[in-house]
């Protein structure tokens, strides 16, 4: 069969750029959104530059996330230490770099929205901010899911036999 | 919280409510209209000098800055207010007038500065224009002769002697007329058109039809000698301005004057605005407002001290304002309770609490000794150096104890700068240990038993939650509303023990298990029973039932705290992988400074990254999971008549 053509790092490390690349896309829009809103912001009172930092931020974990988690795929599976993983493990990879690929993509669209609306808020009134920046986080519990999924399965892999 | 009222005489006024000012003793009540009986005195037109003073000088200030930066330190923003001498305000007050005249001559200045920059520019545009015209030997506002009619004006098209010759023609073959043509270029021709005085007419409809306009700002010198003095007027304008620029900027050495002079006219306007919403007769006065209780005696002592008057103490109603009072262990994180909402008079004062799980949580998702030790030696030396005001220094002080638990945690999981000790002790003698190996005491490895880290995570959120349901059963408690105590939240926090000791029967023995199951099950008959007991007729049942349904918030707000093991992982990841990247380039010389390098860039993005997240995050678990279940918020927080000041406070007596 044309499958053992592969061995399993080749999924492993499609499964290690899924991870980083997509939930690095979902960073990158939402921060860049917020980047934008604080800006504007900021053009009208640069002393508001800490708040809207934290603000601009916040949707960047996602990123984070599936960069950890494609770096632990590539600590195990033979690129940076490791065991090269056989066919049935580099397709676990794959699939637990899934959760956090399309979680961190889709929750960093919707925390990047989330941000711009609370820039807008705490560039109204102050106060307003920490409940902004709550609201905010609220967005993030999905990412925070799909990160400890893909984790859960990353760490394990390496012990299961398939 | 008292209600205070004093009666003093009106010549006292000035001495009184400037100690009351200096003592911050005491909120003031603000009403806009008079009670009756009594009168208001005017000092609107006080108020209204001492702020347009205020507005003068930080215009000033903000002028000097334009053209003198004030020399700023990265880390200035935490110094605190300048501390200064009672006695000193006297002197101060005695150089405002002389201050206020230098902070006039600077706006004057700048002022001045932007006219002639304006005409600058209006020059330069009339010199351009000039251009053109650079040739013209003759004023551009040369007047008809008795036999000849003189045109000068510009066309709005490119033509040469001989194109434009007969175009004039074609227009009027009768007119007789000669031309000279002084510049053309860019869509444009000038020109000066001599016609007998007879035709005058005829020639002005053709230069009509030809789109023909006149120069702008004709004068009666030629272009060349007008051009010349404009040349000069410029540079006139110029030595001007580089006057004022430096006579601005030798002003520079007094900003820290018109500091405390704006401090100066802002404490006073605040005085007259309170004046000025007090209750007079014609010989006495009345303040009326609100005490903390410990402070009491002090008001009174003070009041002795000072003048004559008359002091009554009331007890406070649910709309007086609160003052939290906090030791030093949780003061801190008064401000982060402040931010969501003050407590209101139903509250108990969570401080402690949410200071003890403030710091813990913290500590737990920013998980590494080095960071933590860094935040404290750093802080502890800014607090040192700096000396930062009040607020800064809470929170400053909140990072401190945060550092501490950072610190501590850091060593559980065995990470100091991710895993820095042990990849450079590799880097260097080409071995390969671990943290683990390396470190003496037991530590638990969040990337190899993250299933234990996240059930001992919602171990800890369990707690949390439970503690803030313990907040509201006493609450309820102290009340009288039993049924809620009892029913709403005593049978939940039940439910959620026998949960947890359900869950921990599954990994230790079938009995407790049962244990745990019996709990629970107790529990939800009772939340059917009793949930339903405000409702009528068939509600009671739909209540009972549907009020189960909550579980599901309960499993969500303990997966939410599945965050500290997410964070303490990221931290210590993204650590990790610099210590990686940082050796990989060999032990070269240049090897070593891309390791330098990289680990101090790296390490430095990582605190910053991840002391955000820590801080947010933790926050998060704070407002949404823990207050949610008892805090109510909506208090006023005291605010006493005090100095509010900028750059300068008042020295207290020793």
């Amino acid at each position: 069969m044309i499958i053992n053509e592969f061995n399993g790092m080749f999924f492993a490390i499609v499964g290690a750029a899924i991870a980083t690349a997509f939930a690095g896309f979902g960073s990158a829009k939402g921060v860049g959104g917020a980047a934008q809103a604080s800006m504007g912001v900021l053009s009208e009172d640069s002393s508001k530059f800490g708040k809207m930092l934290v603000l601009t931020l916040l949707p960047g974990t996602q990123g984070l996330y599936g960069f950890i988690v494609g770096f632990l795929i590539l600590v195990n599976c033979g690129v940076l230490g490791g065991d090269m993983p056989t066919v049935g493990q580099g397709l676990a990879y794959l699939g637990a770099s899934l959760a956090i690929g399309i979680g961190g993509m889709v929750s960093g669209f919707a925390q990047g929205k989330a941000s711009v609306s609370g820039i807008a808020m705490s560039a109204k009134d102050d106060r307003n901010f920490s409940k902004a920046m709550v609201s905010v986080t609220l967005v993030e519990i999905y990412a925070l899911l799909a990160f400890i999924v893909s984790l859960l399965v990353v760490i394990s892999v390496p012990a299961l036999n398939i | 919280m008292k209600t205070v009222r004093i009666v003093a005489l009106r010549e006292e006024r000035k001495r009184l409510i400037e100690h009351l000012q200096d003592s911050a003793l005491i909120q003031i009540n603000k009403h806009d209209k008079e009670t009756e009986g009594f009168s208001r005195v005017d000092m609107t037109s006080q108020m209204q000098v001492f702020e347009r003073n205020v507005t003068l000088t930080e215009q000033a200030l903000k002028i000097l800055d334009d053209y003198a930066r004030e020399k700023a330190g990265l880390l200035s923003s935490f110094k605190g207010r300048r501390e200064i001498d009672p006695d000193e305000i006297g002197v101060i007050a005695l150089k405002s007038t002389e201050v206020m005249r230098l902070c006039n001559t600077i706006n004057e200045l700048n002022k001045k500065i932007n006219e002639n920059n304006a005409e600058t520019i209006r020059i330069k545009t009339s010199l351009e224009q000039l251009e053109t015209w650079k040739k013209l030997d003759i004023p551009l506002n040369t007047k008809d002769t008795d036999s000849t009619a003189v045109f000068i004006g510009s066309l709005p098209s490119l033509y040469n002697e001989s194109e434009l010759r007969t175009l004039i023609a074609g227009e009027n073959p009768k007119l007789e007329f000669e031309f000279e043509i002084q510049y053309s270029g860019d869509n444009m021709t000038c020109l000066v058109l001599f016609a007998p005085i007879s035709q005058k007419n005829m020639a002005e409809d053709v230069l009509r039809t030809l789109g023909s306009s006149r120069p702008m700002s004709p004068t009666h010198h030629t272009p060349k000698v007008k051009a010349k003095k404009l040349n000069k007027k410029l540079e006139d304008i110029r030595t001007e301005n580089e006057k004022a620029v430096k006579r601005i900027i030798s002003f520079a050495d007094r900003r820290e004057e018109i500091k405390v002079t704006q401090d100066y006219f802002r404490i006073r306007a605040d005085k007259y605005n309170v004046i000025n919403e007090l209750d007079h007769t014609r010989h006495v006065f009345v303040i009326s407002g609100f005490i903390p209780e410990e402070d009491c005696d002090k008001l009174v002592a003070l009041c002795d001290r000072i003048a004559t008057c008359y002091i009554e103490f009331g007890d406070a109603d649910e709309d007086a304002p609160v003052k939290l009072k906090n030791n030093r262990f949780s003061r801190p994180a008064q401000n982060i309770l402040t931010m969501y909402a003050a407590p209101s008079h139903a509250d108990i004062d969570p401080t402690p609490l949410l200071a003890f799980f403030f710091y813990f949580f913290f500590g737990m998702m920013f998980s590494d000794a080095g960071y933590g030790l860094l935040m404290v030696i750093a802080i502890g030396i800014i607090l040192k150096v700096f000396k930062p005001d009040e607020r800064m220094r809470d929170n400053l002080k909140l990072f401190q104890y945060c550092g501490i638990s950072t610190f501590f945690w850091g060593l559980i999981f065995g990470s100091i700068f991710g895993d820095a000790p042990a990849s450079l002790y590799n880097y260097f003698t080409g071995s390969s240990v671990t943290m683990a190996q390396l470190l003496p005491w037991p530590t638990i490895d969040p990337q190899k038993d993250a299933l234990i880290l996240m059930i001992i995570s919602i171990a800890f959120g369990l707690v949390h939650i439970l503690v803030g349901m313990g907040c509201k059963f006493y609450i309820c408690l102290k009340q009288k509303d039993y049924g809620g105590a009892f029913f709403d939240t005593g049978l939940w926090m039940m439910m959620l023990i026998g949960f947890a000791v359900l869950a921990l029967g599954m990994a230790v023995s079938q009995t407790i298990m049962l244990i745990g199951a019996a709990m629970a099950i107790a529990c939800a008959i009772g939340l059917v029973l009793t949930q339903g007991r405000k409702k009528k007729g068939f509600g009671k049942v739909i209540g009972g039932l549907a009020s189960l349904y909550d579980i599901t918030s309960y499993i969500s707000d303990l997966l939410s705290y599945s965050r500290l093991l997410a964070l303490g992982l990221t931290t210590g990841v993204m650590a990790q992988v610099f210590n990686m990247l940082s050796t990989m380039f060999g032990k070269s010389i240049v090897g070593m400074i891309f390791m330098i390098v990289i680990l101090l860039v790296g390490h430095a993005v990582n605190i910053g990254l991840n002391a955000l997240g820590s801080y947010v995050h933790t926050m998060r678990l704070q407002y949404v999971e823990m207050f949610s279940k008892f805090y109510e918020g909506g208090g006023q927080e005291f605010e006493p008549f005090s100095l509010k000041s900028k750059y300068i406070k008042i020295q207290e007596d020793k």
